[in-house]
């Protein structure tokens, strides 16, 4: 069992598991967490999960935390390893099933005043033009080869066929595609469970919610983004859907063996299913994983193009249209390159419900974006507020990485157990805020009571340098997948 | 045959632990819950279904969790769960069944995938069988 005895106090939103803790790790273990919400993790086993991700061969510097983590498998959720390419691992459930879980911010023109009028009609158009891919609504069935384009494609391959703008790729992480993407590195299976789901938001804690800028921290970084005050907005999240999930299902199920018998790595947790990064197997593993990465932009990039539907329907031909402000993965592995005692090394960092966050001048972000850092999108709870913030030069110290969430405190199970779906809305309707579900229970594991405060977990971030704020969003209505 | 499995704690996931007289109840258990968690609706008027599968993995607890990922996929995909499973060979490396299902409209809740962490299948001192699996969802 881990204590507080055991953690070395590095600042005041920086806590150290030393090397020492336990012979197979590698290297400290970080979390990025006020002493509060620190005595709040000994609660589950995300701390011991930490530890677990400081074993995996290759990590470099620490195994980080950051301040929304929660009990998961393999890694906590909010858990981010840099695992160095030349002698590391590559590990698909360090990742998660859910690859390139993810933020799309649409922007508007107008104010949330202009728009209160529509509001109603707004959400539920767009509740009916979103499907949640479950059985209910639109059901579009690709066949094999125009999802191999999309594996291949990503959100370049929706925009390409008319389902979007070239400001959507531009303003998208990677541009929407990872070019080492190979369709041939993904089973038939993962690509069936994918023929149906372009377009849709899935269940659990995806949603799409229509907000309002509530406060602006950073006046220079807002108006570079095109946020202004009581502007009216909308935000997706959701990934990769059953594809995202077989990919990563195939591989654990292959890298079991292989990780045991031909490569003989020992790990904490046969969750963590990994081979060496440059063997054949890991390449491949490299190359599916982007395939889903792909898959998840598309999806996202499906979904603004169906609420952009719903907003001319509703708001008619003339409106101004919703821009995309960026769109960012919080469940990825990436290759990027950092200075490590004095030299350059490239890594393969794993991001397991944590979002990058790059910092001003960065070659990867958008040109517009370039003189003030990534835009980074993170969601709270369901009715709680969310955060638009900035990638930092101090965030290097977690290889640009921030939070993803709020992070759970409570189960699903105790959830519904606790709170009725009922009052969830009830006490979200009393405070003005629409409400678009297909079951109470659903609405029950998602109540904003079974979640940490996710002003908290910002204000973390924002004392830790790991992204600055830039403004906070509230909600005005709640489409909440299956 | 009944079903028999209870629900655990985790912060976000899904925890069961299931219990069975033989390996090949639990495994059969196993399936109950990981069905019931979908909250599926069945099509009306009801429509049957049949598959097959066949399983190789390194022992009996990976082999539990590759034989509901197998199952779960073809639930998924065919939009149908499975009301009955006939074990062709029950090995603890290999598996081939015959499963008996029923067609679904749609399904409540969806599982992301059946995974590995802190897997357990056990007999205990009462012969009893017993499993823990975790779902994400």
């Amino acid at each position: 069992m881990i204590s507080k005895f055991d953690f070395k106090k590095i600042s005041d939103y920086l806590w150290e598991i030393p090397k020492t803790f336990r012979p197979d790790m590698r290297v400290p273990a970080r979390a990025y967490v006020s002493e509060r919400m620190l005595e709040e993790s000994f609660k589950d086993k995300s701390l011991e999960q930490l530890v677990n991700v400081a074993t995996l061969p290759g990590i470099q510097k620490y195994a980080l935390a950051m301040p929304d983590m929660h009990e998961g498998y393999s890694s906590c959720i909010g858990g981010v390893a840099a695992i160095r390419t030349s002698d590391g691992i590559i590990s698909p459930g360090m990742q998660g099933y859910d690859v390139n879980c993810g933020m799309k911010l649409l922007i508007s023109e107008y104010t949330e005043k202009e728009i209160r009028p529509y509001l109603e009609k707004l959400a539920t158009v767009i509740q009916k033009e979103v499907p949640s891919g479950l059985g209910r609504g639109r059901q579009i069935k690709l066949s094999i080869e125009q999802i191999d384009k999309i594996l291949e494609g990503g959100a370049q391959r929706i925009v390409e066929q008319g389902y979007g703008e070239k400001e959507d790729i531009e303003n998208c992480e990677a541009q929407g595609r990872l070019p080492w993407a190979d369709a041939s590195a993904v089973s038939l299976q993962a690509k069936n469970r994918g023929r149906d789901q372009v377009g849709t938001l899935g269940s659990g804690n995806h949603f799409l919610e229509l907000q309002k800028v509530e406060e602006i921290f950073d006046e220079r970084v807002a108006e570079v983004f095109g946020l202004f005050k009581d502007q009216f907005v909308i935000m997706i999240h959701c990934g990769s859907r059953g594809l995202g999930h077989q990919v990563c299902t195939d591989y654990l199920r292959e890298f079991i063996p292989l990780m045991e018998k031909k490569y003989k790595i020992r790990v904490p947790d046969r969750e963590f299913a990994c081979v060496p990064f440059n063997s054949p197997e890991g390449q491949r593993a490299l190359a599916a994983s982007a395939c889903a990465a792909n898959y998840a932009w598309a999806n996202r990039q499906m979904i603004a193009y169906f609420v952009r539907k719903a907003w001319k329907s509703v708001l008619g031909e003339k409106a101004s249209p919703l821009l995309a402000l960026y769109d960012v993965a919080h469940n990825i592995i990436k290759k990027e390159k950092y200075i490590i005692d004095g030299k350059e090394i490239e890594v393969a960092v794993h991001r397991k419900g944590a979002t990058r966050a790059f910092p001003p001048g960065h070659p990867e972000i958008p040109e517009k974006y370039r003189l003030v850092g990534q835009p980074v999108l993170i969601p709270g709870s369901m009715g709680t507020a969310s955060y638009v913030l900035v990638g930092t030069k101090d965030g290097e110290a977690a290889f640009y990485s921030t939070a993803h969430g709020a992070g759970r405190t409570m189960s699903r199970h105790a959830a519904t157990r606790k709170i009725s779906g009922k009052e969830v809305v009830e006490s979200l309707e009393a405070k003005g805020i629409i409400v678009k579900c297909y079951s109470f229970r659903g609405i029950a594991e998602e109540a904003p009571t079974a979640y940490k405060n996710i002003d908290e977990v910002i204000e973390v971030v924002h004392q830790a340098k790991l992204s600055k704020k830039v403004v906070k969003l509230i909600p005005l209505a709640v489409i909440k997948g299956e | 045959m009944t079903k028999q499995y209870q629900i655990l704690e985790h912060r976000a996931d899904l925890k069961i632990r299931v219990f069975g007289k033989t390996k090949e109840e639990v495994f059969l258990n196993a399936l109950f819950g990981m069905q019931d968690c979908l909250r599926p609706e069945l099509k009306k008027p009801e429509e049957k279904t049949e598959r097959e599968i066949k399983i190789k993995s390194p022992d009996l607890s990976v082999i539990l969790v590759d034989f509901l990922s197998e199952i779960l996929y073809l639930s998924q995909v065919n939009k149908e769960i499975y009301n009955d499973v006939k074990f062709l060979k029950f090995l603890d490396t290999e598996i081939e069944a015959q499963l008996f299902g029923k067609k679904v409209e749609r399904f409540g809740e969806d599982i992301k995938a059946v995974t590995y962490h802190q897997l357990d299948v056990h007999q205990r001192e009462d012969n009893i069988w017993e499993a823990t699996i975790l779902f994400d969802i």
